[in-house]
């Protein structure tokens, strides 16, 4: 397309010495080539995008087509599936293999028809759900098409209603896949015993209003002793207790299984589930029940009385939030049980029950998938998905904090801590902080990160001499996210991050503030205090470093935290607010507020009075600069910030930390840290 | 003019050649687009037809309509439903019954009757019991004789901690087994317990702790450590070269020395074959905060019905050790440190000791009795475990005051203060009105703990006032009266004096640690030399321990903690020596938190706030009783639990140099 510009540009310029005809010829000649090249970069895109699109990769076949194969009587039938297989026995790992991904490679045999020995055909080629099935496996990322490759096997012999099987020659069928082996790593999918699952649309709206009946009973085909049952619970408690049955006064167009009946009073099915808050799913023909799926969708509770029934996806899904299981003896109690669940828990129960069915249930792609990941869970447990991200629905997930240091303890103060100074080319004021934090009792390492690529440090003679190791680490380029990369000669747990001019902390200070830390390992412990404000004239943040009574960040200039947070600054910053505070040279000490006060759903701890940190003659406040230009784009910084991370993290609190006897009347040559308290 | 049409010419040439060059791959692509081409990738075809197919089941005949099938069959396994029966459970609450030794107790046996006796669950009627335990941890290691009430095992719990003991023929029945890892076979899910293997010399309380002193790995630490026959730990750094494909690590070639002495790892990793011998292995990488990498075990993990072992170990392939090996390594740093953290809080919680083996067992069986009231997986799995989450307080974890970051809730914004009025009798009318002053009051209840009727009129007070009659016993300000509708309380008694504004500050203070007592007066605990126990005093010093309940903010769920979780022994404890229920409180809060109270400034110093309710060691040298009292609590915790602070929460202009216009809490200030 570059090319096509140049030559309109240059084209005008020649034609006013040409002749007329030559002129006419050239312009046809020019337009021509523009013409060209216009259809050519089209043509250069264009066929990209068609690409893209699966209908170009796939094939596009009749289901009639697919080739006969035909199996003879004598065939062999596999053996019996070995109920003592287990995932380290029967399952051949090896297929599988390391995979930096961590994903299962799942391979779909190509579609046969299967004809027995007089030509009649074992099953249905395939079914509309058995299809969805396969197509949703082959949409994913566990699908190969190099059976050499794969893993997982799934045969195209669909399976899923047992009803219409022949056992004997389906199983033939099997036994003849190219890598059948005793079934060894090959998936069948059987699982929807009943259910035209495509009634209609109009469940898809949940009701809030409040439900009707208190538990209902939906099924037809029960074991009259189960009716009996129900019967007797339906005396007892009278209208909250609606107890269903099949139909028998309907006339004959009327879809049956759409209506349930209870004496001649005529309900739609599914949608009288919505009325009520539990709904019983009794053993019917087999444990299994389609109508536990009816239940879910409705938002109806679902009672489990069906002992043995291993709920769906019950290695992952926590059926106890869900549902309730009532063994079989105790039905006659199953009232009475429900009863006692505060409305509170029924609530968070409904909420529960809906958001696995969307899920996990509400689509044979979302059962495919929620299948495979269980499988690939087994397979890569390093890589697998935990209780909460499997159970927790999404408003859960979003409001909850999950602390990465939750354990409570306090490290020993034997650790010490690592002081990490970052310099661009303040030598003088650097040595004076190095020797002021040098006589800090448990500092045990002391980094300066030399952030000037122009000039180099100064030789190793002229740095002071100091008790503990000091390191100079040279950076590449000076950023302001060098202060917050996780160097490996960090070995302590915590460390003190410090402006190379922050010389009035005095070493009691410094060593109380250690002393916090270890108290709230978790947090952002620092000296200088700032806050967030609502503008609500302006309707945005606004940054405030006033003496206020309320503290909601601590500057890095001067801080003790965990050096986890290095890890997670330097990698796991979200959007782009690392590369946006690099490229300003300003607000990395707000990031790091929001990021801590964001995985860790906490407040920081402002340490000690102190307010001035540079110089005792500066004025009381002292940050980078005062002017009004400073505030403008740190409360830009706080606005963005909140904005990247969708929520304004930041917890505000009125409370310092100050020694147990600060300013109390007591000798202070009996106090621990007596050097504290001058601003 | 010739020249120049000439260039044109090859321009124009230059062009369509640009032009052919650029044209013929496009269209050489698009040549040959319907056939399917070698190398791209194929998923499912979209059949032509997909329309048409069927559906795998006929419409208008549910397949509910087969014939119903007979009720459930009986007998053969057992499970929850059938084999145990919760009726008298209800009725008269959770009560186990422990049969006594046939022969002479042997030294588990002895240990599980120490566990169990001070417990709640404790009868001494088999009939009144609902779960009878009997312990076939014989001396001999022969099975005894059948209990009288033994019922074919109905609503019975064997318990064997030791696979060693009674080898394999007692016949369960319909008896629930709690074994040490239990081969997966004979192993009945939700009905059988699955215990960790203890060694023979574990302690009966406290326990060794953890052996985590800091969240994440030392920098220095070994990648991995490897179980070896003998009993020992090999360490082995990133180099995976010393384990071969059967797991089995040769002695030669690792790249550091073996450690024969070290009972416990120090990895971040533990590889620990699938063996049921080497489960014992499992608890020590535990207790090390070692995450355990368990090479498909062929026992049941401990507990493994209620805890998440997702959460705190890896079970990996025995057939692929060096491909798990590979993935530890990329394992990325957020993951590691919380399972290291979680191994530590499942030590702590519930493996570090026999007593908290069989209380773990028996909780998970009052779980399964409640049913639907059990604990959420929640309360299991994360601080402070489920010993310490009561489920009769409540079922919603936002109730509690320890999981609000992980449900995204807070505390809610109102306080109950609770007034105990004691031995003076005068109704404290100054304190009334200094905490009915803040916003943040709902509530005030007056505990009346004297023999004096309480005075029939009250001062006027913006929120209600309730007037208690009490037992005029020190804990009875513990009780988890029905009448405290807020999550906070503020424990008073009637000589403190507060004003309004520490109320305020305090409470805003306590919304930031919901879990935590936060109080004004503090004592402090130390270790005696040479006594050779534990002391505590009031004195001010640079640290404290406790908080006095005599004016403190805490939560509501401490009370029902206190009365239904605390041994009856204890409780009687802290009624002898005045003073003691507060140290007790302090305990039980310390032992829930592991971390210490908060204390807040109080403007007046506690000598001119009143006379002090006489609590032991006021003064240099602590009283004999007080120092009985702390004592005594220890070795009923079987630790101490208490932890030292060194730090006071002020308002954050607390006593600085401004204008005290620009403060908030100025009053704190006053002398």
């Amino acid at each position: 397309m570059c090319a096509s510009v140049k030559y309109s540009i240059r084209g005008p310029a020649l034609i006013p010495r040409m002749k007329i005809k030559h002129r006419i010829y050239y312009i046809t000649l020019f337009s021509v080539v523009l013409l060209g090249l216009i259809a050519t970069g089209v043509f250069q895109f264009w066929p990209h995008s068609i690409e893209s699109s699966n209908d170009w990769s796939v094939e596009k076949r009749s289901v009639r087509d697919v080739p006969v194969v035909r199996l003879p009587a004598d065939s062999p039938i596999p053996e019996r599936g070995d109920l003592s297989c287990r995932m380290h026995t029967c399952f051949d790992v090896y297929r599988c293999g390391f995979n930096p991904k961590n994903k299962i490679k799942v391979f779909i045999y190509s579609l046969k028809k299967y004809v027995d020995d007089s030509g009649v055909p074992v099953s249905n080629t395939i079914s509309r759900e058995y299809n969805e099935l396969l197509t949703a496996i082959s949409d994913s990322d566990y699908y190969t098409d190099d059976i050499n490759r794969a893993c997982l096997f799934v045969p195209s012999i669909d399976v899923l209603n047992q009803n219409t099987l022949r056992i004997k020659e389906t199983a033939q069928a099997l036994a003849q896949l190219s890598r059948w082996d005793r079934g060894t790593n090959h998936l069948l999918f059987n699982m929807l015993p009943g259910g035209p699952p495509d009634y209609n649309t109009a469940l898809d709206v949940p009701r809030d209003s409040p439900r009707r009946y208190f538990l209902l009973s939906s099924q037809m085909a029960l074991h009259p002793e189960y009716r009996e049952e129900l019967g007797a619970l339906q005396a007892k408690h009278g209208e909250s207790v609606l107890v269903l049955d099949k139909c028998t006064n309907l006339s004959e167009d009327v879809l049956s299984f759409r209506k349930r009946c209870h004496k001649h009073q005529v309900f739609d099915y599914p949608q009288v589930l919505q009325e009520a808050t539990f709904c019983v799913v009794l053993r019917g023909a087999r444990l299994g029940q389609a109508v536990l799926s009816d239940v879910l969708r409705a938002g109806c509770i679902p009672v489990v009385i069906a002992d043995s029934y291993i709920l769906p996806f019950s290695e992952v899904l926590d059926w106890k939030r869900a549902s309730v299981v009532v063994p079989e003896e105790k039905m006659a109690d199953v009232y009475n049980i429900l009863q006692s669940i505060p409305q509170k828990q029924i609530e968070e129960m409904q909420r529960q029950a809906r958001w696995f069915w969307e899920a996990y249930f509400q689509s044979i792609k979302a059962i495919a998938l929620a299948t495979l990941q269980i499988i690939n869970d087994r397979i890569y447990p390093y890589a697998a998905i935990s209780y909460e991200e499997w159970n927790d629905p999404p408003t859960v997930k979003w409001g909850s904090v999950s602390n990465p240091l939750f354990l409570p303890l306090i490290p020993p103060q034997s650790q010490g801590f690592t002081a990490i100074v970052l310099t661009y080319d303040r030598v003088e004021s650097l040595f004076r902080v190095i020797t002021e934090v040098s006589k800090v009792p448990s500092l045990s390492k002391l980094l300066v990160v030399w952030n000037n690529q122009n000039k180099s440090p100064p030789e190793e003679s002229l740095w002071p001499k100091i008790r503990v190791p000091l390191k100079v680490v040279r950076t590449a380029e000076n950023k302001l996210s060098n202060r917050f990369f996780p160097y490996d000669e960090i070995e302590t747990e915590a460390v003190l991050a410090i402006d190379d001019d922050i010389i009035m902390l005095t070493s009691d200070e410094l060593q109380f503030g250690y002393e916090v830390w270890r108290e709230f390992p978790d947090r952002l412990v620092g000296y200088p205090g700032r806050l967030h404000l609502w503008d609500h004239e302006m309707s945005k943040w606004k940054y405030e470093s006033e003496w206020t009574n309320e503290v909601s960040m601590v500057l890095t200039g001067a801080a003790f935290y965990h050096k986890y947070f290095n890890y997670l600054y330097t990698y796991k910053m979200p959007g782009d607010i690392k590369n946006w505070v690099d490229a300003h040279m300003n607000c990395e000490d707000i990031a790091m507020n929001f990021l801590v006060a964001n995985v860790t759903g906490k407040a920081v701890i402002k340490v000690t009075p102190r307010k001035k940190f540079k110089c005792p003659e500066c004025t009381a406040i002292d940050g980078l600069s005062l002017d009004q230009t400073h505030m403008v784009e740190r409360s830009e910084c706080i606005n963005k910030f909140a904005s990247v991370f969708g929520t304004m993290p930041l917890k505000v609190v009125e409370h310092r930390a100050d020694p147990v006897l600060y300013k109390d009347d007591f000798p202070e040559k009996l106090k621990s840290f007596p050097n504290i308290g001058s601003l | 003019m010739q020249s120049w049409r000439r260039k044109s010419l090859w321009l124009a040439l230059l062009a369509s050649w640009l032009l052919g060059l650029l044209g013929i791959f496009p269209l050489l692509r698009l040549a040959v687009p319907t056939g399917p081409r070698a190398g791209a990738p194929r998923g499912w075809p979209r059949w032509l037809d997909a329309e048409l197919l069927q559906s795998s089941f006929q419409p208008g005949e549910p397949p509910e309509d087969a014939p119903p099938p007979p009720p459930a069959p009986r007998g053969g396994s057992c499970d929850w439903g059938a084999c145990f029966d919760t009726s008298k459970c209800r009725s008269g609450g959770f009560k186990v019954f422990v049969y006594p030794a046939a022969g002479p107790p042997s030294e588990t046996q002895h240990k599980i009757l120490a566990s169990l006796e001070g417990s709640r669950y404790h009868t001494v009627s088999p009939t009144e019991a609902c779960l009878h335990l009997l312990s076939l941890d014989a001396p001999a290691g022969a099975c005894g004789p059948l209990p009288p009430e033994w019922n074919r095992g109905k609503n019975h719990l064997v318990l064997r901690l030791h696979p060693a003991s009674c080898s394999g023929t007692f016949p369960r029945g319909q008896a629930m087994v709690a074994e040490a890892s239990p081969a997966g076979d004979a192993f009945r899910p939700g009905f059988d317990v699955a215990l960790p293997p203890l060694p023979e010399a574990h302690p009966v309380r406290g326990g060794a702790p953890g052996r985590l002193r800091q969240h994440s790995p030392h920098p220095g630490e070994a990648l991995l450590a490897l179980a070896e026959e003998g009993g020992g730990w090999r360490m082995a750094g990133a180099d995976s070269s010393a384990c071969p494909r059967s797991g089995h690590c040769e002695r030669d070639g690792g790249p550091e020395p073996t450690h024969p002495g070290a009972a416990l790892p120090n990895a971040t990793f533990c590889l620990i074959p699938g063996r049921r011998p080497d489960a014992l292995r499992f608890l020590q990488a535990l207790q090390a905060g070692c995450i355990p990498v368990l090479l498909s075990p062929r026992w049941e993990l401990p507990f493994a019905e209620v805890i998440d072992w997702t959460k705190a170990a890896i079970v990996a392939d025995e057939r692929l050790p060096l491909q798990a090996v590979a993935a530890l390594q990329e394992m990325p740093p957020t993951r590691v440190l919380a399972l290291r953290q979680q191994t530590q809080f499942l030590w702590d919680t519930y493996f570090s000791s026999v007593d908290k083996v069989i209380r773990t067992t028996l909780e998970i069986i009052q779980d399964r009795i409640l049913g639907v009231s059990a604990r959420p997986l929640l309360m299991w799995n994360s601080p402070p475990g489920a010993l310490l989450a009561l489920p009769t307080f409540s079922t919603s974890p936002s109730h509690f005051p320890f999981y609000h970051l992980q449900r995204g809730s807070r505390p809610a914004g109102r306080f109950s203060a609770l007034i105990r009025v004691g031995a003076t009798g005068q109704p404290p009318l100054k304190l009334i009105r200094a905490v009915a002053g803040s916003h943040h009051c709902a509530q005030i209840l007056v505990l009346w703990s004297n023999d004096k009727p309480p005075p029939s009129s009250w001062p006027e007070t913006a929120v209600p006032l309730t007037v208690m009659e009490g037992h005029r016993k020190a804990s009875d300000r513990f009780l988890p009266f029905r009448a405290i509708s807020t999550d906070a309380i503020l424990s008073l008694d009637a000589h403190s004096s507060l004003s309004t504004s520490e109320v305020d500050f305090a409470f805003g203070v306590w919304q930031s640690f919901p879990e935590r007592m936060v109080g004004f007066q503090t004592w402090s605990h130390f270790w005696d030399e040479a006594q050779g126990g534990w002391g505590y005093t009031a004195e001010r010093v640079n640290d404290f321990s406790m908080v006095l309940t005599s004016a403190a903010f805490y939560h509501r769920y401490y009370h029902t903690l206190f009365t239904h979780s605390l041994p009856a022994a204890l409780r009687s404890r802290a009624e002898a020596a005045p003073g003691c229920a507060d140290v007790l409180m302090n305990f039980l809060v310390a032992a829930a938190t592991k971390l210490p109270p908060i204390k807040v400034p109080c403007g007046r110093r506690p000598a001119e706030a009143g006379p002090p309710q006489a609590p032991g060691g006021l003064g240099p040298a602590p009283q004999p009783a007080a120092r009985d009292c702390i004592d005594q609590l220890a070795a009923g915790f079987g630790h101490m639990p208490l932890v030292s602070s060194r730090l006071r929460l002020d308002p954050v202009l607390f006593k600085d140099p401004v204008s005290v216009l620009r403060k908030k809490y100025r009053s704190l200030e006053k002398p």
